[in-house]
Order: structure tokens, then sequence, then C-alpha cells
């Protein structure tokens, strides 16, 4: 019985060549905090939900260092199944990174063998000065953004007014787009232009570099990770933007953080999220939302995108974004997730791993995700990025869930009552209106 | 007859498991021999379970042991052709730092032609791209065939072979206590089953005395005063990384700290070497410790800060001779005494010499013992490769992971992280490997594969080892539990003088483990 | 950019997040005291559960620990738990595991005695505190009540087989079972994943069914610990619902679920009560001036600095990195305070590791006053802002006296006290 390979196994493929992880790890993991530092304990792995996967797990694979099992860890495949979440250095008492010597094998594979969706998506990235990992082209984006802009005029009461701009120069805040709302539910942008026009936000969205995604990174690409990150911080420069303010996803901020460090290139702005200013205009009043509308006392609970705060700026961005929440269902109605804020697992929608077509293993990965949420009871999941979004969703259906998953400015204009119909795709019958 | 004895029979029985003793058992059967090998503890208890495991290409006797020097040669050669399985053909580098005799340094390679020893001289800067850890104080570089060498594997494979050609058997714990002698020969070894708590007779033909630093006290068992052994205990210690890819020795006469020889994914570094009485009270100090790191530094300066996971000590046996008082001066050759001048005809001793020169010991022994069989079969232990046995390759670095990591199943547990190493490993180990028919246990399992060797020493590993072997019915009352603490207690004793740095933070982790949760110190008392 | 600095200001700040550094926090929020709290993972996730006040003393088993501090206040009056009355040793037990029920995780009430509990391998310890899901294993070992431990395929370290044989002189009723996770039926088990998985009301059906096929007459069963991490006593009473049974927790080897949930309960519960918690850093340096201490650290998003009146220094010992082991002799890692050790690194340890006597290097750590304020080589206090509790302290063996939380807790408790008196005087 033919093993299951994937399609392009049959090809001739190029070779893994074999980087030695343990001299590396030496060189990228500060001193006390390096593999050697290991003592073997399982926090990491019990705490990891890409353990097991290929047989694999965050202190297999420092062992696995160490005994000088290059040529293995160089061609598992688990690396495409680590979501560089970075859990495991979260529980870690000695503060051991695994993700970074993944990431490190990840750019050692030759692009023929990199899972081809996370490739293409970078090739469809760098294809254009929009870096969108669907390849929506400026123009389209732009043609998008109007259609959808002059609908909500011409349809939507109390918004002929509304205004989506682009590529304005001194706009305070330079606004990222995932790819996939222009390109599949432009609804779905909408909500987030009536509440910057609810709190009177100076905003604009550019031609160039607008998109989020950054799946080079994933694909542990250097070179076309750091064209992207050029690219964008080249748009934000060039408009003038004081806020490069991220709508989308962990992954987007992060690469766009990490890559300006890394990379040493010149930024005239602050990386921002869209969830701080949330709760900021609601604790100034701007955003003047409640939980009236939660009449049936509708259960929610809330992802903490690793990207966003294990990986970025903490727990103060998850306190924030509970603000937000219980503000907007009530505190009665909010269940937390366990374990949350920085302590939170992954869903598996990070590192690529939704394009990486190994389907069975992201939905393994994505079941601690699932019981999290299942053991919420809550009805909808909020979450603020695109990625945990999809996986949320698929586990759901995968698992037999009785979940939705929404983004918080749907909630948020529904709150303020100003959610279009078609701005309704996410909410079960329960919230559709 | 005590109502549980047992007598066992067979030609020849060997006294002693290290790599001489099986290396006679070995070398026996393949002349037909049957023999029963015992060892009061288990294979490579003695010296031949805690050395450098350097195969000696020679070079470091050329000085001082010429003749010495090229038995190593001859056998390096020999053993990488006949058990590549358990040799890793490193090379070596004898390199002189500031402080060392340039003199010296200098005529050390025609010592080595001398000696039909190859000896390839190389600049400082070619020893530092081959090995970039070396001092930069470096001036003189020879390169040598050094290699590795794993002596519970050869142990286990000679046993292997041996069981193999004519069932010959292998008895652990099993100690003699006492012969019974008569008409100028040995009758039987009245020895103590450890395992079992009984006593068993032994009737055997011939006797082999291999017990190598205690073989002057077997012997004299025997009545055989003509045994003198003078003890030198070394201690190594051993790095948590391999430092180096080369064995790394001093250009210098022999001394201490002077030599650092790779191991798998370890580096071993040593040896002190200090006169001692008692062979059954040996363990390092912190003072060797320190003088194996602040001499081994000199050459390469990054083993002052290096984690080291273990020390260990051994005694080498020194044949007395006369007018002699420094150990190093004694000799590195082995000694074949056949007893004959104390009325026994059927007893011999061997020991000494080196763990690169077992085969020819065995030879030589062999040799001796099938004469008096009147046994006319050659030796073929120098043209017969040594057959592997995947059951006994369990003690190599990594073995266990390959394996693992090739079969993949989710359901094979791995027991010993460090080393990762499967339950399928042990249940092959149980299935295959010599001695361990008769003893399930904790121990069995770490003698016999790389379990407890990686960083945590053992700490974690015991506890899931032991907990399989109750589920797998091994283990069925409290002795499971008391086996783990012998198990930690024992590897603590290496553990005990490098304990610093990380170390402190893994032994604090073990120690309460096993004691503050596991209660292991306890045992007497409540369980 | 993020090279910027963010500056947060603290009534106290507390150094440490094991138990010492939490048992503050909670001393200083019942108390009102602002704080903040900064700390690496350290030792909590790898605990039992179980709250030892004393354990073990003499070599010998305690059964009633305030008879043993007695006892122990003679023979050793430097120890820590000698430098604080019994009342308020028992108070502090109240208050901590007052605070831990309140927050969802249930714990059996400090008593007059130890209670005699199970260990992974079926060894038996006395301990003060237990968690309300492990009571029951207790109260059936006392009544030698037929039961069956029931582990897993797959679960590394716990072995049902071993927990019998080592119990089964003193339990004759005692057997097990080995079942199958449900949803895990292949692949190594960590409790963890599995305690979470028991959050999920589905799994806990399965399990019982898997149960219930296998325990046969048994009213009680035997579970390692994994009944949840956020609601075990929930998860605890589902499934004594489902099976009609009893049901306990046995510890495991680490990861240990109970060490996690609090861990966990800790993370969620303080910044809920307004503590300014970083969890998962470690402060790089601290130092004191005028104003008060200042504590340098960073996090993922970059450099922070806390600024407090009053500092707890509650950094355990090596394997928390509170102190350090050289070659050349034992430091203290954030202030170099000095630490009464050993005459050289041959005097740590004795040659046989289990001896029940213990290690002397145990019994190294930092010196403090009777206000928990550490002292200086000369004997006097470091800074007045500085105070220390837990495991770092001198003068005691956690390990083999089976005290480590009683040594936590009570300390913390007592450097709170004391800190607030200084903040009031302030």
């Amino acid at each position: 019985m033919p093993e299951i390979r994937t399609g392009n196994e049959l090809m001739t493929e190029s070779a893994v060549a074999s980087i030695n992880f343990r001299e590396a790890a030496l060189k990228l993991l500060p001193e006390g905090a390096n593999f050697e530092a290991c003592l073997t304990c399982g926090l990491c792995s019990s705490g990891c939900p890409a353990s097991g996967i290929e047989n694999m797990d965050p202190r297999k694979f420092i062992r696995m260092a160490l005994l000088g099992m290059d040529e293995e860890l160089s061609t598992t495949p688990w690396i495409w199944c680590c979501t560089l979440c970075k859990r495991c250095q979260y529980v870690c008492p000695m503060s051991i990174d695994v993700s970074q010597l993944v990431y490190l094998a990840r750019g050692n594979w030759p692009e023929d063998r990199k899972p081809s969706g996370i490739v293409r998506s970078c090739q469809l990235t760098r294809s254009s000065d929009s870096t969108s990992a669907m390849g929506m082209p400026p123009a389209d984006f732009v043609s998008v953004v109007e259609e959808v802009l002059a609908e909500v005029r011409a349809t939507q009461p109390g918004f002929s007014q509304l205004r989506a701009p682009i590529d304005k120069r001194g706009a305070h805040f330079f606004v990222n787009q995932n790819s996939r709302e222009p390109m599949n539910e432009p609804e779905e942008m909408v909500p987030l232009w009536k509440i910057f026009d609810v709190v009177g936000a100076d905003w604009t969205y550019a031609s160039k570099g607008w998109a989020a995604e950054n799946f080079c990174m994933f694909s542990g690409n250097e070179e076309a990770w750091r064209e992207v990150i050029r690219k964008r911080v080249e748009a934000v420069n060039e408009l003038g933007c004081e806020v490069w303010l991220n709508t989308e996803c962990g992954h987007s901020y992060y690469s766009m953080w990490q890559g300006i460090e890394r990379f040493g290139l010149r930024a005239n702005f602050r990386l921002e999220s869209i969830v701080t200013y949330y709760a900021k205009w609601i604790r100034e009043g701007k955003l003047p939302i409640d939980s009236r509308w939660n009449t049936h006392g509708i259960k929610f609970t809330v992802q903490d995108p690793c990207m966003i705060v294990r990986k970025a700026y903490g727990d103060a961005i998850a306190e924030d974004m509970r603000f937000v929440v219980r503000t907007l269902v009530g505190e009665e109605n909010f269940v937390d997730m366990q374990p949350n804020r920085s302590a939170n697992y992954c869903c598996g929608g990070g590192g690529g791993f939704l394009q990486a077509g190994m389907t069975d293993h992201r939905r393994a990965y994505g079941k601690r995700k699932f019981d999290q949420i299942a053991a919420t009871g809550a009805a909808y999941v909020l979450t603020p990025c695109h990625n945990c979004h999809s996986q949320m969703h698929d586990i759901g259906h995968y698992y037999g869930g009785h979940y939705g998953v929404v983004h918080l400015w749907t909630l948020i204009c529904l709150s303020l009552g100003i959610l279009g119909k078609n701005e309704r795709i996410y909410l079960g019958p329960d919230l559709r209106g | 007859m005590s109502s549980d004895a047992t007598t066992l029979e067979t030609e020849v029985l060997i006294i002693g498991g290290g790599v001489t003793g099986t290396g006679i058992m070995r070398d026996l059967a393949l002349r037909g021999i049957h023999s029963l090998l015992i060892d009061k503890r288990d294979l490579c208890a003695g010296a031949s379970g805690g050395n450098h495991g350097l195969l000696h290409s020679g070079g470091r006797y050329v000085s001082t042991d010429p003749a010495a020097a090229m038995e190593c040669r001859q056998e390096n050669a020999l053993l990488k052709r006949l058990a590549p399985q358990c040799i890793e053909t490193a090379g070596g580098l004898f390199v002189a730092v500031e402080g060392d005799d340039p003199a010296f340094a200098e005529q050390f390679p025609a010592l080595c032609r001398n000696a039909g020893i190859d000896c390839e001289e190389l600049s400082p800067a070619e020893a530092r791209r081959l090995e970039p850890v070396l001092s930069d104080k470096l001036f003189k570089a020879c390169r040598v065939p050094d290699a590795t060498i794993d002596p519970f594997h050869l142990a286990l494979l000679n046993v292997d072979h041996a069981r193999l050609i004519n069932g010959s058997v292998y008895r652990p714990h099993t100690e003699v206590l006492r012969f019974e002698m008569a008409d100028g020969e040995i009758r039987a070894a009245i020895c103590h089953d450890h395992l079992h708590k009984r006593q068993i007779t032994i009737r055997a033909r011939q006797f082999v005395n291999a017990g190598g630093a205690w073989a002057m006290n077997i012997a004299r068992l025997a009545d055989c005063a003509d045994v003198r052994l003078l003890y030198a205990k070394g201690t190594i210690l051993v790095s948590n990384d391999r430092l180096a890819h080369h064995v790394i020795n001093r250009l210098r006469p022999p001394g201490d700290g002077d030599i650092l020889v790779p191991g798998g994914t370890v580096s071993l570094l040593g040896t002190t070497s200090t006169r001692v009485d008692d062979l059954e009270n040996v363990g390092p100090t912190a003072e060797e410790v320190d003088r194996n790191i602040r001499e081994g530094a000199a050459m390469i300066p990054a083993l002052a800060e290096a984690r080291y996971i273990r020390a260990f000590s051994r005694v080498r046996p020194l044949l007395q001779a006369a007018g002699n008082s420094s150990d190093r001066t004694a000799s590195r050759g082995f000694a074949l005494l056949d007893h004959a001048s104390q009325g026994l005809g059927n007893f011999c001793t061997i020991t000494g010499g080196k763990l690169t020169t077992f085969r020819l010991m065995a030879e030589k022994a062999s040799d001796l013992v099938a004469g008096r069989l009147g046994n006319r079969q050659a030796c073929l232990t120098a043209s017969e490769p040594l057959p592997d046995d995947e059951a006994c390759s369990w003690t190599e670095p990594a073995t266990a992971l390959k394996h693992w990591h090739r079969d993949r199943d989710a359901d094979d547990m791995i027991l010993c992280e460090c080393e990762m190493l499967p339950q399928s490993a042990i249940e092959q180990i149980f299935a295959g490997s010599p001695g361990s028919e008769q003893e399930r246990t904790i121990e069995a399992v770490a003698l016999r594969s790389r379990a407890g060797k990686g960083p945590c020493q053992g700490s974690f590993c015991g506890i899931r080892i032991g907990s399989w072997l109750y589920d797998q019915g091994h283990y069925r009352d409290a002795t499971g539990l008391a086996h783990m603490r012998d198990f930690f207690d024992e590897r603590f004793k290496g553990q005990r003088c490098v304990i610093w740095g990380q170390q402190a933070a893994q032994m604090e982790l073990a120690e309460a483990l096993h004691c503050g949760l596991l209660g292991l110190d306890t045992l007497k008392e409540d369980g | 950019m993020s090279a910027e600095p963010r500056h947060f200001t603290t009534q106290l700040a507390v150094i440490g997040s094991g138990i010492a550094g939490f048992a503050a926090t909670i001393f200083a929020i019942n108390r009102k005291i602002v704080t903040a709290q900064v700390g690496n993972t350290g030792a909590v996730a790898y605990t039992t559960g179980y709250l030892d006040l004393i354990g073990r003393c003499g070599g010998a088993a305690v059964t009633d620990p305030w008879q043993a501090l007695a006892s122990l206040r003679e023979t050793e009056p430097t120890h820590p738990l000698c430098r604080i009355p019994a009342d308020d040793i028992q108070r502090a037990f109240t208050e901590f595991t007052d605070f831990l029920g309140a927050c969802g995780l249930a714990y059996s009430a400090p008593g007059r005695s130890n209670i005699t509990a199970l260990t992974p391998v079926g060894t038996l310890k006395q301990t003060l505190c237990v968690p309300a899901t492990m009571v029951a294993g207790p109260s059936a070992l006392a009544a030698n009540a037929l039961c069956v431990i029931v582990d897993f395929k797959g679960l590394k370290g716990f072995s049902g087989a071993e927990v019998v044989a080592n119990l089964r002189d003193r339990w004759p009723r005692l057997s097990t079972q080995r079942i199958v996770f449900p949803g895990m039926e292949r692949g190594e088990l960590y409790p963890e994943v599995m305690a979470r998985a028991l959050e999920v009301p589905a799994t806990r059906e399965k399990l019982a069914v898997a149960l219930n096929a296998v325990v046969g007459s048994a009213r009680v069963i035997g579970l390692p610990a994994i009944l949840g991490m956020h609601r075990p006593d929930h998860v605890l009473a589902e499934l004594e619902r489902l099976t009609g049974r009893e049901i306990f927790e046995i510890p495991t080897m680490p990861p240990s679920v109970p060490g996690i949930r609090l861990r966990e309960l800790f993370q969620q519960a303080l910044p809920q009560r307004g503590v300014t918690l970083i969890p998962q850093q470690r402060v790089t340096s601290l130092s004191f001036d005028g104003d008060g201490a200042t504590l340098a650290l960073s996090d993922s998003y970059g450099p922070i600095r806390v600024h407090a009146q009053a500092v707890i220094l509650a950094t355990g010992r090596f394997l928390s990195g509170g102190l350090e082991a050289h070659p050349a002799g034992i430091r203290e890692h954030l202030l170099d305070l000095p630490v009464t050790q050993p005459a050289g690194r041959v005097d740590w340890y004795r040659e046989r590791y289990t001896d029940p006597r213990g290690h002397a290097i145990h019994r190294a750590g930092i010196e403090v006053d009777d206000s928990f304020r550490p002292l200086t080589r000369e004997g006097r206090r470091y800074d007045e802002r500085l105070f220390a509790a837990g495991v770092i302290l001198a003068h005691q063996d956690w390990i083999r006296s089976r005290s480590g939380a009683g040594i936590a807790i009570a300390t913390a408790f007592k450097a709170v006290v004391e800190a607030e008196r200084f903040l009031a005087g302030r």
C-alpha cells in the first residue's frame, strides 16, 4: 500500500541539506537558554499543540539536536507543523526557544520541497506592490474598495458619506488589510470603515504595501521576507503616516515588527494593533458600545492570537481585548478560554499551516483549541486574527463544534446598530437580526 | 547440599566480564570450547566500563613503552577491520601548547615512525582548522590513527557471538567466593548469585581469572601469591556535548588531564592518576575534577566553561615489578600467569594491558587454556569479524533514536528522553542482549543502552523505565522502587563532583522528584 | 520604536513566580497593597499540588506538623519556619487556600495533622493540604476501600501496576486497569493535554464509559492527576456523577497538572484583581536608589522598568535561578547577596544520594533578619525596602523535610506583613 504523499513527491526533488542544529542553537539562543540548558522536564512538549504530530515535539527536537540527528531534523515535516507560536519558550523554566531553530530549518529546505501552498503564497505576495498573498494587484484592490464603498453609500442609511481613503498622504493611521476580504468577502471590510467613521479616525489604505500577510516569513525565506517588509515600510514612510495600524492578523504585525528589527529597516512610524485602539476609544467614549443588544445572553469567548499576545505585546493587549469584549457582550456573557493570554494555545492557523496542505496535521494541532472552545460552551469566538478565524472555523466544522467565529468589528457594529445585512456572514441565526 | 544449591558445569569458567573476559569467551568459542562467564556485577563493571574508550594508535606510549605502542598500533588496525561496529575512526591529534617541552614535541614524529605509527605533522593553523576549539597557544600538532571504541558494545557482542557459536553461557551478578581445590587443580568455584540470593557451584576443567584490578584478590582465593598488583585510580569527566571530532592528546609525556576523547554525543576528559589501596570505595574527587579541567583547558580553553554531566573513576591494575615506585613507569603491558608455580594446572590469570589490547590478551589466555584442554584449534579472533547484533548495539549514542525515528510507531514510547531510547529498544535488549534474560531491571537496561547517560543522568528516565517495567510485569513489588533508588544512588556517584551550574539545577529538580515527590529516601520505613 | 522601555509604578514588586512569590502577591492584594509581580516559570509547574508544611523531621514521617514545628524550634532555631509563630503559619495557609478556593481550585483546609497522601509510585507522604480532587485517595487508603487505579495507554511514567505493587501490603483491595484515553488511542500522552481535554463534556462522557467498563464492583477510582486544568472540581464532580463512583487523583511525574493549575490560576486571577503581572520574564537587574527600587527586564515587545517602593525577593534556588552554583561557591543571582553555604564544593553532597539525612547544599541560602530582610556579610540589612521569602532562604532543606509550600507560604506571609508595615510607615 503506497504511503500517502504530497503530490509532488513523484517528481525528482532537491535534497534537503543538513544543518548542525546544536551549533545553530548556540549561536541563536541566549546563554542560559540554549539547548544545553534543557532539563528534559517536558513542560514544553506537554504544552505544545504540535506535540505528537510526526512523532515529534519540542523536547525531542532539542534532544535530537544534541544527539546530532541533523539529517532527521533537517528533513522532518514537523517543522511545518510547528506554528512558531513560542509557547514552548513561554512555559520552559529555561526559556529555551525551539521555534527559532524550526524557522532555520524551514529556510534550509529547497523551495521545491517546501509546502507548495506556502511557497505559492509567498510568490503571490512578491508578485506585485500590493504584497498580497492572494496576488491581488494594487489596481484591483483599489477597484474593490471603491466598488464596495459605493455600494454602502448607496444602500446603507447613515453612511452616504462614508470614506475609505487610499493613498492619503499624511494620514495618522496607515491601515493594513488582509487579502481575503477584498478578494472573497469584500463586505467584511465595511464594519471597520464604519468604526473609523464613528470615532473620527484619520486613516488611509494604500495601493502599495496594503496587504497584511507574510507567508514568506513562514517559508523561511529570509530574502523574500525582507523584500516584502521593505515594500511595506516604504509604503508607510512614503505616506508619512505615524501609525501602521494592524487590523488583521498576529503574523502581519509580528512579521513587520520583527522584520524591521531583523533587517535593520528605517521605519518612521509606530506599529500598533487595532485592539489597543478599540479599548482606548471605548475608554475615551468615542466608541459608545454596550451589551444591551445581547438580550438572549449569548456566550462569547476570545482567542488570544500568539502573534499578537505571547509573541508581541504581552498580556497588556490581552487585557485590552477582554475589556472590549466584556463591554460588548456583557461581563456575565464572557467566558474565558483556558489557558489564555500569553499562555494561550495557538489555534494552528499560524506559521503558514493554513497554506501548508497538511490538513490532517493542522486539524490534529487544532484539537487543543477546539477543546478549549468547547470547554467554554460559548456560541461565538471573537478573534482579531484572520488566521485564527479560518482555523477555528475549520476545526469547529471538522470536530463537530457548535460555535461561530467572528471579528471584533462585527460585534462592535452590531452593538452600535450599524451592521449591514450583508456584513453578517459569520453570525449565526441567533444574530442575523 | 543446601536446599537451593545448584551446580553448573562447563569446560572453562571465566571470572570477570570485562573486555578481556568476554574476549576470552569468544576466542574459546571459536575454538569449539564451551565456557561459562561470570561477573560479580555485570558486563564491564570494572575498568572496561569506565575508561576513555580510546582505541590507541600507540602514540601515547612511543616514548615510555615502545613495545606497548606497537601492540596498540597492531590491535588498533585489527579491531578497526574486525569490529567496526564498535569503533568510530575519529583520528587523533597530539597537540603541544605553550608550556610544553618543544624538544619532546619535536622528536615525537620520529618515535612514532619507529613504532610503525602513521604520524602526520600539521601546522597550528591546519590543526585549528580541523578543531577550532584548540588553543591559539598551540605550537605543534601531529595527527595519528587514534580511534574510539565502545567497550559495552564490544563486550555484549563478544558474549553474544560466543553464545551463538556453541551456547556458551554468561551469568551476571555471580561472584566467586572461594575455590574447592584438590590434587593441583581447582575442582569448583563456589559462587554467590546476588540476583537470586543463593549459592552456586561451578565445575569446570579450566578456570580463568580475568578480574582486571580484582585479579589479585581472585588469585588469592586460590592460594596464589604470584599476582602482585598496585592500584592506580583514574578519574574521567564526561561533558554534556561533543566538543571535538578528533581524539585530542597533549603532546607531552603522559600526565593528568591530557586526553579529550569524543564518545558519541559527549567527550571524555581525563585522566588523573592516583595511587589507591581499596578497590571498593573508588570515586572521583572534586580536586581530580578540577585538575582534569585545568590541564585540559590548556589544550582546549572551552573546557573551563563546559557543562559536565558526570565523572567516574576506575582502577588500573599495575603489575608490580622490582624496584619501581612510580606507577607511570610500570608496564602498560599485560601479564598472563599460568600459576604452575603455585601448584595449579587448571588456573590462569590475565590482567593489566589496555582495552585496545584486549583481543591479544584474550588470544594469549585462550592459547594457554586450549592447550591445557588438548585443543589444537588456532585463534580466530584476528581474522574472524565480530558479528553484529542489533540487540547489543543500544549502547551506541542515538541508535535508539534512529530506529525509533525510522519506524515511526506512535505507540513506541520514548522512555529515556535525553538519549531518546524507546520501549522497543528495551524490548529488544531484553529479547537478545546477553545477560538480560534473568534480569529485567533498570540497571540492566542502563548497562545495555544509553539510558541514563544524557543530561538528566537518569533522573527522569529512571522513573519512566521503572514504571514501564512495572507495566510489563517485570517488577511486581517494592523491589522496583528499591532498584530505582539504587539506580539513582549509583548514577549520583558520577555526578556528585561535577554538580555546579546547570547541573545544580538539574540535581535540585532530580532530588525534588526522587525524594520530595517519590520518597525514595524513605523506602526502608514506609514501603 | 519598541526600544523605548515601558514603565510601571507600584507599591510592592514581587520577584519570582513560585509559590512564595504568588503567596506574597495574594497576601499583598488581600491587604490592598498595589502589587506588581515578575517571574519565570520556575518550579511550580513541577509540583504535585500538595501543600506541605512539614512532612518529615529527624528522618521520620511527621503526622503532626505542629508538634514537629515545636520540636524544630528547639533543634533548628534558625530554620525559616522557626522565625514565624505557628498561628501565623496556620493563618497563612488558610488565607492561601481560601484564595485558591475562591478562584475555583478547592483545597482541604490546614488541619491539626498531616494527610497521608499517595505518590505516583505508590509510596506515601505526609502533607498538610491537598487539592479537593485528591481528597478521596487518602480516605480510601484509610478505609481499605475496594479501589481501582486506572492508568492510560501512552501515559509514560505513571503505572497503575507500580502504584498497586507498592501499596498492596497496606491496601490489599487495590487493583489496576489500563484504558485508552478518549480520542488519544495512539502515541504519547501528556497529563496536561488530557486535563484540558477533560474540560470538554463530551470527553468526560467517553472517559466515564471507558472507566465503567473496567472498574467492576469498585466504588472508588484512582486516576493520574488529569481531572481538568481550570475547573478540576467540576470535572471531578461530573465524572463521579457519570460513573457513580468516588474518584481521586494521584499526582504524576512532571509536567504535572496540579502545578500547572496553580500557575495558570495565579496568572489569571492576579491580573483580574489588579496585579500587574509580567509572567515568564526574568528580572535582569535590581537596583535601589532614593525613591525606591527599580527592576529591569524585557519581554517580547521590548524593555520594561518597574518602579517599586518595596521588593520581595522570592527567586527560589538553583532550579529557578535565585541561587547559582559555581565550582568555587554558591552565589545569589540578582544582588550577589551573601550566601550561607558549606566550606567547599566537596562538602555540598554526601556520598549517597538518597541518604535520609539530606545534603548540605540544600541548606545554603541567604540570611535574613526577623523581619525577613536580607543581610549583608556583616549582618546588616541590605536595604530597608528589600524583603525575601521562599526557599532561597538558608537553614532549611525543603526537599527532605517535605516543606516546600510551608516555607514558601509562611515566609511570604511574614514578608508581606513586614512590607505592609514598612509601606504604612512611609
